[in-house]
């Protein structure tokens, strides 16, 4: 029992041992001030804060949705909506191409109607992430609503809240630690999106290559490259890991 | 101010159906078991559950008459209401949970604020305003769900078990506060509870909640003398026997006779006083009309008396001394008879 846990832990921790061996330590700063590189840093940031607040935006109405009205077909919508956590992520990619491609079913009418292409733009970019980190918010805050006493929400109402009032002053500071930590893992997800990003919005230096995508592809030319910015994603992970850990071991409590 | 309503709901497997007239300046108690009803009662009042039919009306505004198509939402309510469990808003302090009321309505943020310290004031609770809801005791936090229940001014205020959170040390004091401050407001007062303790003491009127109907109401004088169903009647710690009197005396539906003094005929109810029946171990010559014989199934210590049911014929509680348990050696299981003189009988009719 302890020996297979053993190399559990191994198996963990001998890649970031092999990756942080490998690490270029006297070209870091030359590395990390390439073009190529702080261009990936910076729209990665970007798309992935981008998609974050769209995750919110759009996730926190859906999760309460899912919480709190009884529906025909909530299971069915739930499921749709959450499909993507599972969906291998190229495939993801490829139901967007589908529909919001230029030739798409949708897409046609956006570029017709709007002008508006998602393929092979930024913005295309951060579609792809938001479909795949929204789930990880949605699940997250919903679990958090389920568990709110909604009675706390009714005293709300008799002393005279609207549903928006009540929501925003109530419901939602009292699941602000289950918000946070959902906000989070759906950055996360985003950040480290890659294969519905390459299929959907391809891989143009500037506009469309992210983080992941700059290090898979300075894999082939420039290894010291793709380890520099992987140790970048690393720490980045890690940071957020133990910055929700001591979130989740605080209680649900948060200092105002 | 008044409060009318004919309540028809259903939640669940509870069919909620009873008339409420509560009039200006009282205190109506809702008692009764838990699963009676009381809490969909105040939710229904509340606008947290809409009636199927009927009506609620407080003075001339109806709040929900579905017949009409009519239904006022909680926030649009003229009520104030105090949760079981108070429900204070743990992410704000004690102040804020009582201006909260009126910064929904949109009062501006420092005009809510000296309001609620004014409210908090009034419960004697001024320093404690910058308290969280974690930091007040079970009593403190009682009074800012009613201070945060009246800073919105309301005209019908509804109670659900005010006092069922608090342990009994605190439980004393904290109900002679709140009978204060229930007398200090001039709407409309509904409090549920299932202690008659607590009806007795905060309410001018009880009304006793069963199955979703109400089952006897009146003054708590009315009550405890007259009851009228076996529920009310061990609420209130006395003896109740149904029957049919006539010229045999009282005879009740499983056919047992008992001698009453009586100036009436019909269906009646009898009520006998625990402290009025004597226990004997052997049936004795005695001047008491009435004598069952039956056995003892439960045996409750109050204090330095003694309450022991006997099944029989009826099923009786008698109210002995600690003493007279003693020298009778008295086990769950022994026989014994209970004899009733006919004048410790009092009927009245159905």
């Amino acid at each position: 029992m302890f020996l297979l846990a053993v190399v559990a832990i191994a198996f963990f921790t001998l890649p970031l041992i092999g990756l942080l061996w490998r690490v270029p330590w006297s070209e870091l700063g030359e590395v990390l001030t390439r073009d190529t590189v702080r261009q990936a840093l910076w729209l990665s940031l970007r798309t992935s804060l981008a998609a974050t607040t769209l995750s919110i935006v759009f996730g926190v109405p859906l999760a309460w949705l899912l919480a709190r009205v009884e529906f025909r077909g909530r299971s069915v919508v739930r499921a749709v909506s959450t499909l993507s956590m599972v969906l291998p992520p190229v495939v993801a990619g490829v139901a967007l191409f589908a529909s919001f491609g230029r030739r798409g079913l949708f897409g046609q009418y956006l570029d017709e109607w709007f002008g508006i292409g998602l393929p092979f733009t930024t913005a295309g970019v951060v579609v792809a992430q938001t479909f795949v980190a929204m789930p990880f918010l949605v699940l997250t805050v919903e679990a958090a609503i389920r568990q709110f006493d909604h009675r706390v929400e009714d005293a709300a109402r008799t002393l005279g809240a609207s549903r928006w009032y009540v929501f925003s002053r109530v419901t939602l500071p009292g699941i602000r630690p289950a918000l946070v930590a959902g906000a989070v893992l759906a950055w996360a997800r985003a950040l480290g999106e890659f294969g519905a990003t390459i299929t959907f919005a391809g891989n143009f230096p500037g506009t469309t290559r992210t983080m992941p995508l700059a290090t898979y592809l300075a894999l082939e030319t420039d290894p010291g490259e793709a380890i520099v910015i992987a140790l970048v994603l690393i720490a980045v992970s890690l940071v957020v890991l133990v910055g929700l850990r001591d979130r989740w071991l605080g209680g649900t409590r948060v200092a105002p | 101010m008044s409060l009318r309503a004919d309540v028809d709901v259903r939640v669940g497997d509870l069919h909620l159906r009873l008339d409420l007239d509560v009039a200006d300046g009282e205190v109506l108690a809702v008692l009764g078991p838990n699963g009676a009803g009381k809490t969909t009662l105040l939710r229904a009042l509340a606008g947290l559950v809409p009636l199927d039919a009927g009506h609620i009306t407080v003075d001339d505004l109806v709040l929900d008459e579905p017949g009409r198509g009519l239904f006022v939402p909680p926030e649009r309510r003229p009520i104030g209401v105090v949760f079981q469990q108070y429900l204070l808003f743990e992410h704000l302090s004690a102040l804020d949970n009582v201006a909260f009321g009126l910064r929904a309505r949109g009062v501006r943020k420092s005009e809510a604020r000296s309001a609620a310290d004014r409210h908090l004031a009034a419960v004697g609770l001024a320093e404690r305003g910058d308290a969280r809801p974690a930091q007040l005791s079970g009593g403190q936090a009682q009074r800012v769900a009613l201070a945060r229940a009246l800073a919105t001014d309301p005209r019908l205020l509804l109670l659900d078990e005010p006092l069922a959170a608090l342990d009994v040390a605190t439980r004393r004091q904290v109900r002679r506060d709140l009978r204060h401050h229930l007398d200090g407001f001039d709407g409309v007062r509904v409090l549920v509870t299932h202690d008659p303790v607590d009806a007795y003491a905060l309410a001018d009127r009880v009304a006793i909640v069963d199955g979703g109907a109400i089952v006897q109401s009146g003054t708590i004088a009315e009550i405890t003398a007259h009851p009228r169903s076996r529920y009310v009647a061990e609420l209130v710690g006395t003896n109740l026997i149904v029957g049919e009197l006539g010229a045999s005396g009282l005879v009740t539906p499983d056919g047992v006779e008992i001698a009453v003094v009586a100036d009436f005929a019909g269906p009646a109810f009898a009520i006998v006083r625990p402290q009025s029946i004597t226990l004997a171990r052997r049936a004795a010559d005695t001047s008491a009309r009435n004598t069952f014989h039956g056995v003892v199934d439960d045996i409750d210590r109050i204090g330095d008396r003694v309450r022991v049911g006997v099944a029989g014929p009826l099923h009786l509680t008698a109210e002995i001394t600690v003493a007279a348990l003693e020298s009778l050696a008295l086990r769950p299981g022994d026989e014994i008879a209970a004899s009733l003189k006919a004048t410790d009988i009092e009927t009245y009719p159905a």
